[in-house]
């Protein structure tokens, strides 16, 4: 399936060999810190990290791309409404609106630490199977009834999707146009109904075909995780990059992205 | 509808995240292990269904949906969601990591009014009380998700005030489109398949 997450997992990497459990804690960790940025200079620091990051993992450019454009489809109206409903005082006229610099600069500010943190996750999650990722949030005392919600939620929604386009086919070849109107709005309802109806009764099946194989709500795996004095080392770096961002947000005396530029 | 990284200040994501594990402790408290594939099904199905666009005028919306996850899953609707933002986060990129929290205290907690609003049904004895209750469910959780993504846009800071304030307009279709939505979804189900629905008095076991 096209949209797989872990469709690129076999790329070979030092991210890729990276143990799961760390790779997940390092640039989780990395991940919060970027989303507490304030200052314009740090932020595309941590923005020129996570190219890094990905480059290194050598995931092709294409892949991180799909999602990046949503995300920036997202992000774009930022840079309209911002700049001019911003609250302040010193503005520059731009044709009867008001435009508001500090506005722009925020948008610029959420745009790049967003752009960082997507790529980052795609780099995370992009560099091994799934179900590996899985087992290293269940590692790392992740609840063991979410991380199996999430494997099977995770299988399912590609086996519903095809369902979707399914239904959807037959729907348009009888005819229907989707409008904005009550008709349209029914048909939709009806077509979750059916969605629901039909998904629930499959996997019931497939649920009572696991139960009598002994299914006890957890999933035996021969997955082993272990960690070498590389993987450490790559941790180390990673953190030192963390801290070397924070440590510059609060001691280089840099303004807040609202404040100014730098 | 989903807040995206990168917007909402640190101490706005702490508060989501408190919220988050809080109201999920208190929801997956009463899960067992047949829960599992059940919630698991059903996320994917919301997931998979909110992909569905509805044109307006030249744009198009896609479905939200969490009144009808509330209405299907009742209590269980707080764990379904959280698992379809951490997916949707994982996978493509939408929403994002850090807001999971803010997301789901957003998105589940609207569905969680709403299966209140549904439950209101079975204390009236009116013609097509599915239809209304269901509706009203659909209605109620967009509006109290719009709610509370405008108090976490407001609580970040002054320059979010307008953006608050076009959000909250923007939710007006979308919630007479939910409305109209999840009310015909859960009038064929009652047809179709009742023991779907959450908080069914002739089926105790489909109760939460």
């Amino acid at each position: 399936m096209a949209l797989d997450i872990d469709r690129y997992a076999h790329v070979d990497s030092s991210i890729q060999s990276w143990d799961p459990r760390l790779k997940i804690a390092a640039l989780g960790f990395f991940v919060l810190s970027v989303a507490i940025l304030k200052t314009l200079p740090m932020a595309i620091s941590a923005l020129i990290a996570a190219v890094i990051f990905h480059r290194i993992s050598k995931l092709p450019r294409h892949f991180v791309m799909h999602g990046m454009m949503a995300a920036i489809l997202f992000l774009l109206p930022f840079f309209i409404i911002l700049p001019f409903t911003y609250p302040t005082q010193n503005q520059t006229e731009l044709v009867e609106f008001s435009f508001g610099w500090e506005g722009f600069r925020l948008a610029c500010l959420i745009f790049i630490k967003a752009i960082a943190i997507i790529l980052t996750s795609f780099t995370i999650f992009g560099s091994s199977r799934f179900d590996v990722s899985m087992i290293a949030l269940q590692r790392l005392k992740c609840p063991k009834m979410l991380t199996q919600m999430l494997l099977f939620t995770y299988r399912y929604t590609y086996t519903f999707l095809d369902d979707m386009k399914r239904m959807q086919t037959s729907m348009f070849a009888r005819g229907f146009v989707p409008r904005a109107n009550l008709i349209t709005l029914k048909t939709y309802g009806n077509f979750v109904g059916t969605l629901l109806v039909r998904s629930f009764e499959r996997t019931e099946r497939i649920y009572h075909a696991m139960l009598s194989k002994g299914y006890q709500g957890e999933f035996h795996t021969l997955v082993t995780f272990k960690i070498n004095r590389k993987d450490w080392l790559k941790f180390c770096l990673v953190v030192i990059v963390v801290v070397s961002l924070l440590s510059g947000e609060i001691f280089s005396g840099f303004t807040p992205a609202e404040k100014g530029w730098y | 509808m989903h807040i995206s990284d990168g917007i909402l200040s640190a101490p706005t994501l702490a508060v989501g995240f408190v919220g988050t594990v809080a109201l999920a402790a208190v929801t997956m408290r009463k899960l067992d292990m047949e829960d599992i594939p059940k919630i698991s099904v059903i996320t994917a199905v919301f997931f998979v269904a909110s992909l569905i666009k509805i044109p307006i005028g030249a744009t198009s919306i896609h479905l939200i949906l969490n009144g009808m996850v509330g209405v299907v899953l009742g209590w269980r609707a707080f764990p379904a969601i959280m698992l379809g933002l951490i997916l949707q986060a994982i996978l493509f990129g939408h929403g994002g990591i850090t807001v999971i929290g803010v997301n789901a205290v957003m998105l589940g907690g609207g569905a969680l009014l709403g299966f209140m609003v549904w439950q209101l049904r079975h204390r009236f004895q009116i013609k097509k009380r599915e239809l209304v209750f269901a509706a009203l469910a659909g209605a109620t959780s967009v509006f109290s998700s719009g709610i509370i993504l405008a108090l976490a846009l407001l609580t970040t800071g002054e320059a979010f005030w307008a953006t608050a304030y076009y959000v909250l307009a923007a939710h007006v279709p979308i919630i007479l489109i939910e409305a109209a939505v999840v009310g015909s979804s859960a009038v064929f189900l009652t047809k179709v398949k009742p023991e779907i629905l959450a908080g069914q008095k002739d089926n105790p076991t489909s109760s939460s």
